[in-house]
């Protein structure tokens, strides 16, 4: 194989990587605002929190595995309680959207600034587990067997997902109650629960994929702000509440991201930032969406 | 005299006195106030008139500092009070040219969109340093007086003539958004903000509208953030276009009061006491004002101005049981 087929599969598995990653967390995103309307600006900062607990959790067991299973837990915990005990509140204020929106941006900052307090601000290393380490040989290409691994988790979840969603009794009401809550509930559904616990699920999604990345990222205060971004543009380009057009926005932003940095590295970010634009200029409800 | 009338010249006197009073040297608070409640309450035409929620108002605010840097390095001799209103009016520019993208979202979407707006204007000016100076940004040009030949000149790098530049452009900059929520149109901004729907009906020009409050509130924006570059002689990335700085005057509108015309002045000088009593520790200040959005949006949703109206709500019950415990017995 030529070094430049080399180079094209690379970047192309590389973005196929990313982009399932970025749907992992934006398919969380999405399922809670196509649920309650909610676009949660701290979706990135579950992200980054997770993969500070999988650093705590790695450091006091000495297992990935172990970490994969707590620390998303943990952030799904923390997502109950935030839907719980704030959003459920600020709902109640008569501002609207704007309400969550202001809300979850401040429950972003104080979590970026509660880790830097707690961690400090210095870049954590999180080794590949052993399992996972080296490379594979794919067609002539030495490939990290990591982020195949990631494809296959994400894989994994996604499965999971829509197992819930399309076989069980709770996901025939997560879906009702995304195309009407209001008749739902008129039904006899307590859907205070069942938001509650679809603000769990969705975190706990993000809290997935950040333990997933810790380990081909540097674990940084920042970590949860750039991919955050990439997310909400999933979300906003595949539709809002659509699980369908966020795999396919993950998947096109991910190549679009790995083929940018490799032939004009310094616009990749505004790449994004105008397919975006691009998009809700001709639908602004993006791409599979019926909600604005 | 109106009643409206005298408490403007009343405010107008109060201003004019500071300097005087306080002596030359806290002025440079009351120049950050004047910029911040300008900014504020520009963004607060969109929040709280139209309602729109933008994470990206820092764009104005960012050309407009960018815009008055780069003539005042590059276009030697203009006279400042243009260079201050040509940079305004690139803002308002940038204004009509993103409005035919964002008059077509609403709610989350806008947000969303003008979030990408501010985050792509901020990698621009990081990534073109040729002409932004990059990460380290513009500074050092020699600020021209604020003149008119023959009758007066003012050096701009004095405390109180700042002072007066900052503040009379604040001044006129929010009197003239009072007034243009007086106006037809201003009614008819509120009422997109409560049924756009209705207002497209009825025959307005809901396009139309939106993309001219895109302007004029990018304009005033633009105008903030022209005086900022004026004021602190330096414009970096960081400090104009970054996206903190789409976050404060949001801040700003919530703290003082969102709904209302005057709370996000009295919510830009509430943020700059805190900040001036919480200089010591710079390192907790994302984490105050993360605490300061869910406190208020929790607790206190009409933000301090609304505090008056409750402490007369709560005077007259009291009269009122008073009054009803008296005729009782």
């Amino acid at each position: 194989m030529s070094p430049e087929t080399q180079m094209y599969l690379a970047q192309g598995i590389h973005g196929l990587a990313y982009g399932m990653l970025l749907f992992l967390v934006a398919s969380g995103l999405t399922l809670i605002f196509g649920m309650m309307g909610i676009l949660n600006i701290a979706h990135g900062a579950f992200f980054m929190l997770s993969a500070y607990l999988c650093v705590t959790v790695l450091g006091a067991t000495g297992s990935y595995w172990l970490s994969l299973l707590i620390a998303p837990l943990g952030v799904a915990l923390l997502g109950i309680l935030v839907e719980r005990f704030m959003l459920r509140r600020a709902q109640a204020s008569g501002m609207g959207h704007i309400a969550e929106l202001l809300l979850t941006l401040g429950v972003s900052l104080v979590l970026a600034e509660a880790v830097k307090l707690t961690w400090g601000t210095e870049g954590l290393q999180v080794n590949v587990p052993s399992a996972l380490a080296g490379l594979v040989n794919i067609a002539g290409l030495e490939y990290p067997i990591y982020r195949l691994f990631i494809i296959v988790l994400s894989l994994v979840v996604l499965a999971l997902l829509s197992l819930v969603l399309f076989k069980t009794r709770l996901g025939t009401i997560v879906r009702a109650a995304v195309s009407d809550p209001g008749m739902v509930s008129a039904l006899g559904v307590n859907t205070q629960i069942v938001f509650m616990l679809v603000f769990g699920l969705g975190s706990w999604m993000a809290g997935v994929a950040g333990v997933a990345a810790a380990p081909i990222l540097t674990v940084f205060p920042g970590l949860g702000d750039q991919i955050g971004m990439d997310a909400f543009v999933v979300v906003v380009v595949g539709g809002f509440g659509s699980l369908f057009g966020a795999l396919l926005a993950a998947l096109f932003l991910g190549e679009l991201n790995a083929f940018g940095i490799q032939f004009i590295p310094k616009l990749s970010p505004v790449l994004m930032f105008s397919f975006m634009a691009l998009v809700l200029a001709f639908k602004p409800t993006g791409l599979f969406g019926e909600r604005e | 005299m109106k009643r409206p009338v005298v408490w403007l010249a009343g405010a107008l006197a109060v201003l004019a006195a500071i300097p005087f009073v306080f002596g030359p040297l806290h002025t440079n608070l009351m120049v950050r106030l004047a910029i911040e409640a300008l900014f504020a309450v520009s963004l607060n035409l969109l929040l709280s008139y139209t309602g729109l929620l933008s994470f990206g108002h820092a764009l104005y605010f960012g050309v407009g500092a960018y815009g008055a840097a780069l003539i005042l390095t590059h276009l030697q001799g203009i006279p400042i009070l243009v260079a201050v209103l040509l940079s305004a009016l690139a803002a308002a520019l940038v204004g009509l040219v993103l409005s035919p993208l964002l008059v077509r979202v609403r709610a989350t979407a806008f947000t969303m969109l003008t979030l990408a707006f501010g985050q792509l204007m901020f990698v621009l000016c990081s990534k073109f340093r040729e002409v932004t100076g990059g990460e380290d940004g513009i500074m050092g040009w020699t600020t021209p007086p604020l003149a008119l030949p023959g009758l007066f000149s003012l050096d701009l790098r004095q405390p109180v003539n700042i002072y007066f530049f900052a503040v009379g452009l604040a001044c006129l900059g929010i009197l003239a958004m009072w007034f243009f929520t007086k106006t037809p149109m201003g009614s008819v901004m509120i009422s997109i903000r409560d049924n756009q729907k209705r207002v497209d009906y009825l025959g307005y020009q809901v396009v139309l509208t939106k993309a001219v409050i895109f302007c004029f509130s990018g304009f005033f924006a633009g105008l903030a953030g022209a005086v900022y570059a004026v004021f602190n002689n330096l414009v970096s990335v960081g400090g104009v276009l970054h996206i903190m700085v789409s976050f404060q005057p949001l801040m700003a509108i919530l703290v003082g009061g969102i709904g209302t015309f005057f709370g996000p002045i009295l919510g830009s000088g509430l943020l700059l006491l805190l900040e001036e009593v919480t200089q010591a520790y710079p390192e907790l200040a994302l984490m105050i004002s993360g605490v300061i959005f869910i406190l208020v949006v929790m607790f206190l949703p009409g933000g301090a101005i609304s505090f008056g109206a409750r402490l007369r709500a709560w005077w007259r019950k009291r009269a009122y049981l008073r009054k009803a415990r008296e005729s009782e017995a």
